[in-house]
């Protein structure tokens, strides 16, 4: 190095402080968005992934001095906050209590920080925690500020009070610069699609406009909480191995593999390491760089493996997505499919695909595409995302009976412990061919369901059309007929004539006549 | 109308043909209602009334109904419509008939157009009209006529008069006597029920009808009938029910001759076999309406171009001034001609390839641009009295 260069190191904080468009706080209206985001989705995980059923109340309040400046409070019923944890985990970049591998809406537990940092150098004022764990006998709450240089929390103010009801939960208050004017149809429309994959929430939202939009429970269960899973060998790279060398009780590289690894076993473990040669007895702390690197490889090429596990994973299952797409949409038809787990880079992933078509959707001349990464609805990017590629590229709707412009909504969920993200923006998925062939298979099972009901629809239509083009001249034939039928011994009636006839046309187009219990309810007065 | 009142003021031969005709009605649509009360559903058989359907009778010279019958079923979505209408249709005909009314086909149309108004399968609320144009009641009333076998003149149903007739007769119309040779300049209106007329004297030797109704008013006040013995008959263009019917009656209980004198085209031609075999549309009719033995007087191709036998009744330069060009559509017409089995005699081939090879037509009138004497003291009589005819 010829040039003297000035190096010093920046703290987690004024990293973030000075590139904070990589966190999605570019400029007030997305900011106002993002921070509405990070803290619903801080919510929500404290709570359905805990198996508790989400209360969220949302609400952004303008000031009423100073012009663009929001007061955004997000509360939830979740597992709370330990006491001594709440300064750290919102005044603390980059603070992680351990590594753990399971699905979370937030990857880096970075968001609320964020939100925290934003609203500090924005408005300056300090957020507002207030927190019960469960069971606890007191309520906390914490004014609370970042030192930025130093990246730790700086307390202002800190009181608990006796907690009577029993309550648990979070309640974080920030004010933040925003502009609501222009993000206000990207939170109406988060807020909105966050309901659709969580309808076993109530989620209560009020704008600064002094709009409220109540999304009700109508789910009554859960999907199944993700369980913390360790790091299978395909998806480890040589950083995350230091970090778990460092941190295992193993004594001996057997031990090492079999305990802190999924999918593997003893004896693979055994098998593993006499293939490659390594020494099973080593501590593996005693491993040198050039054995880590090996070793990193190693992990990699071995193809005897089990498969990851998915169990970490929490998909939102056929069935809730039914129900959400049902509830929000308000549509005719629905339908949903959870995929079966598959690997990228040694990390499982799930796709979900739900369908929706009819009803209130309006008709569009593309289909509606809902996407969602670990249950976070994507706003931004959609048309550089996979999904878009599959729905608009991959997929040609006229196979499956559809001509736009159609009402038709798509959903696609990706989960998993690593998704591809196209940016650092985390706002669309890039086009990795195992994830594009799960969508596409996703979106081809459900266009096939739909196909197959418009067919029966059309079938069912036309029968009912069938069934109507004679019911309709029943009051005038048994008109006619009652003319003839005067010789009879006794006067028939009209009605009598009628019902017989509608009993002819019910027995030959019974399903098609659900709504139909006579010729009345057809043929009208002409008054 | 009281009973007293009827037979007071109506002829008893029209109370005695609705007597009859409500009877038959009853008795076909009885069925119908005894088929929907058990539970069955409602068919009505009807013979079918096409082309394929019809026969050619030669030995009798007319054209029939095959025995070839269609079901039109209530539960046949493509034939409900139409079994409503023929039901409707029944209901007014046998309401007119026991009411003592005289509805014309005009008067079937409007009394059973009307609209029902319904919900579709999808809860759009729509109307339809029972029948939109007096084409598909008239339709409807041909299926009921073939359908309980009484033709609309038995169901007392009316229609516009048409042909005319002049002689020296007498004939019984209702209750009244009319004298046909006192007609003064007009004619008798050759009424739609023309069965309940009654022949009471005639005077005349031969039955002349004429395709053209001014043609017939120029001969009818030249005195032709006096001075030939005739009786004068137009159907003024494609003859209707009751001109055919009455010119058939002439011929069978008067035994009277009759000529059809018509243009020269193949319009002209059909007009003659309609009288002479029947139409297809109304085969079903023709057992009663046709007249098998009327004969073609002309005007005929050969009377206009001669042949190597006969000298034309047209100078070249007549035949220059009155024959017209045939379009095409006459000779599509003659084409078609020439498939039909009635027409496939040795007369009628020759004189339509003569038509076809000319590609020429001519109107009656022509003849009376020649002076209407030569019309009426030549071409007539000399044909009459050449048997210059087609048969």
């Amino acid at each position: 190095m010829s040039v003297a260069e000035k190096f010093r190191s920046i703290s987690p904080a004024e990293f973030f402080y000075r590139n904070k468009e990589i966190a999605g706080f570019a400029n007030p209206a997305r900011a106002l968005y993002q921070s509405v985001r990070e803290l619903v989705e801080n919510a929500l995980d404290a709570t359905d992934a805990h198996g508790i059923f989400p209360d969220i109340a949302i609400s952004i309040e303008r000031d009423q001095n100073k012009a663009y400046v929001y007061r955004i409070t997000v509360k939830d019923n979740g597992i709370g906050i330990p006491e001594n944890y709440i300064p750290d985990a919102f005044g603390r970049v980059l603070f992680s209590s351990k590594y753990v591998l399971r699905q979370t809406r937030g990857l880096f537990g970075l968001g609320a920080k964020m939100v925290v940092l934003y609203g500090q150098i924005t408005v300056g004022e300090p957020a507002e925690i207030v927190s019960a764990t469960i069971n606890s006998k007191k309520i906390y709450k914490y004014k609370i500020m970042i030192d930025i240089k130093e990246n730790k929390p700086i307390v202002l103010e800190r009181s608990w009070w006796q907690n009577k009801t029993g309550w648990h939960g979070t309640m974080v208050k920030v004010a933040v610069e925003g502009d609501w004017s222009k993000a206000r149809q990207k939170v109406l429309e988060y807020i909105k699609r966050t309901a659709i994959v969580s309808p076993y929430a109530n989620i209560v939202f009020r704008s600064p406009d002094g709009e409220i939009k109540i999304y009700q429970r109508v789910a009554n269960m859960l999907p199944p909480p993700p369980r913390e899973a360790k790091p299978h060998p395909h998806g480890v790279d040589l950083e995350m191995l230091k970090a778990m060398i460092s941190e295992t009780k193993a004594q001996t590289l057997i031990e090492f593999l079999s305990d802190e690894f999924q999918g593997v076993g003893r004896v693979l473990a055994e098998r593993f390491v006499s293939t490659y040669g390594f020494d099973p007895n080593i501590n593996p702390k005693d491993l040198s760089k050039d054995d880590l690197e090996k070793l990193v490889r190693a992990l990699k090429e071995f193809n005897e493996f089990r498969k990851p596990r998915a169990d970490h994973l929490s998909p939102i299952g056929s069935e809730l997505i039914k129900i959400g797409l049902n509830t929000i949409l308000k549509p005719e038809f629905t339908d949903a499919i959870t995929r079966k787990p598959v690997v990228y880079e040694g990390h499982s992933m799930v796709v979900e695909v739900g369908i929706a078509y009819g009803g209130a959707i309006e008709p569009l001349e593309e289909p509606m595409l809902l996407r969602f990464a670990n249950k976070i609805p994507l706003l931004y990017d959609e048309k550089s995302d996979v999904a878009w590629k599959v729905i608009s590229e991959n997929i040609d709707w006229s196979y499956y009976d559809i001509v736009f412009p159609a009402p038709i909504a798509i959903l696609v969920h990706v989960c998993g412990t690593k998704i591809p993200y196209k940016g650092v923006g985390k706002e669309s998925i890039a086009e990795v061919p195992v994830l594009e062939h799960e969508i596409e298979e996703g979106v081809r099972y459900v266009a096939r369901s739909l196909k197959l009901y418009l067919a029966k629809k059309q079938k069912e239509e036309e029968m009912a059309r069938k069934a109507i083009t004679l019911i309709k001249y029943i009051p005038e034939i048994a008109r006619a007929l009652t003319t003839f039928a005067k010789a009879n011994p006794e006067p028939i009636k009209a009605e009598v004539l009628e019902s017989k006839l509608f009993d002819l046309v019910k027995n030959r187009f019974r399903d098609s006549l659900k709504n139909i219990s006579s010729p009345r309810d057809v043929v009208l007065s002409l008054e | 109308m009281s009973e007293e009142h009827v037979k007071k003021f109506m002829s008893s031969v029209d109370i005695k043909a609705r007597i009859r005709a409500a009877e038959k009605f009853s008795e076909v649509f009885d069925n119908v209602v005894k088929a929907v009360l058990g539970g069955e559903e409602p068919k009505l058989v009807i013979p079918k009334r096409t082309l394929s359907n019809t026969i050619y009778d030669k030995e009798r010279g007319l054209l029939l109904l095959g025995p070839a019958t269609f079901e039109r079923s209530f539960l046949d979505v493509k034939e409900a419509r139409k079994f409503m209408q023929t039901l409707l249709m029944a209901k007014i005909i046998y309401d007119a008939l026991i009411n003592n009314e005289y509805p014309t086909i005009r008067d079937l149309f409007y009394r059973g157009k009307h609209s029902i108004r319904y919900r579709d399968h999808k809860g759009r609320i729509e109307e339809e009209n029972t029948w939109d144009e007096q084409k598909e009641s008239d339709a409807v009333l041909r299926d009921i006529e073939v359908l309980v076998n009484l033709l609309r003149e038995e169901m007392l149903i009316l229609s516009k008069e048409k042909g005319k007739v002049v002689g020296d007769m007498r004939i019984r119309s209702g209750d009244d006597v009319i004298d046909l040779s006192k007609m003064g300049h007009g004619a008798y209106a050759i009424e739609p029920t023309p069965d309940l007329i009654e022949f009471i004297d005639v005077n005349a030797e031969f039955v002349l009808v004429v395709e053209k109704d001014a043609v017939f008013q120029q001969l009818h006040r030249a005195g032709f009938w006096r001075k030939y013995k005739a009786i004068l008959v137009t159907s003024a263009g494609q003859p209707d029910r009751a001109t055919r019917r009455f010119v058939r009656r002439l011929n069978e209980e008067l035994k009277l001759p009759i000529y059809i004198l018509t243009d020269a085209d193949p319009y002209g031609w059909y007009i003659y076999s309609v009288f002479r075999i029947g139409s297809i549309t109304l085969s079903y009719e023709s057992e009663r309406l046709a007249t098998p033995k009327a004969k073609f007087l002309g005007v005929s191709m050969t009377d206009i171009f001669g042949d190597k036998n006969k000298k034309p009744y047209l100078s070249d330069a007549e035949r220059r001034n009155f024959i017209i060009k045939a379009k095409k559509t006459d000779i599509k017409r003659a084409q078609e001609l020439l498939n039909y089995e009635w027409f496939k005699t040795e007369k009628w081939t020759k004189e339509i390839n003569i038509f076809l090879q000319k590609q020429s037509k001519l109107e009656i009138e022509a003849l009376t641009g020649k002076g209407l004497h030569f019309l009426m003291d030549t071409y007539i009589p000399t044909k009459i009295h050449t048997q210059d005819f087609i048969e």
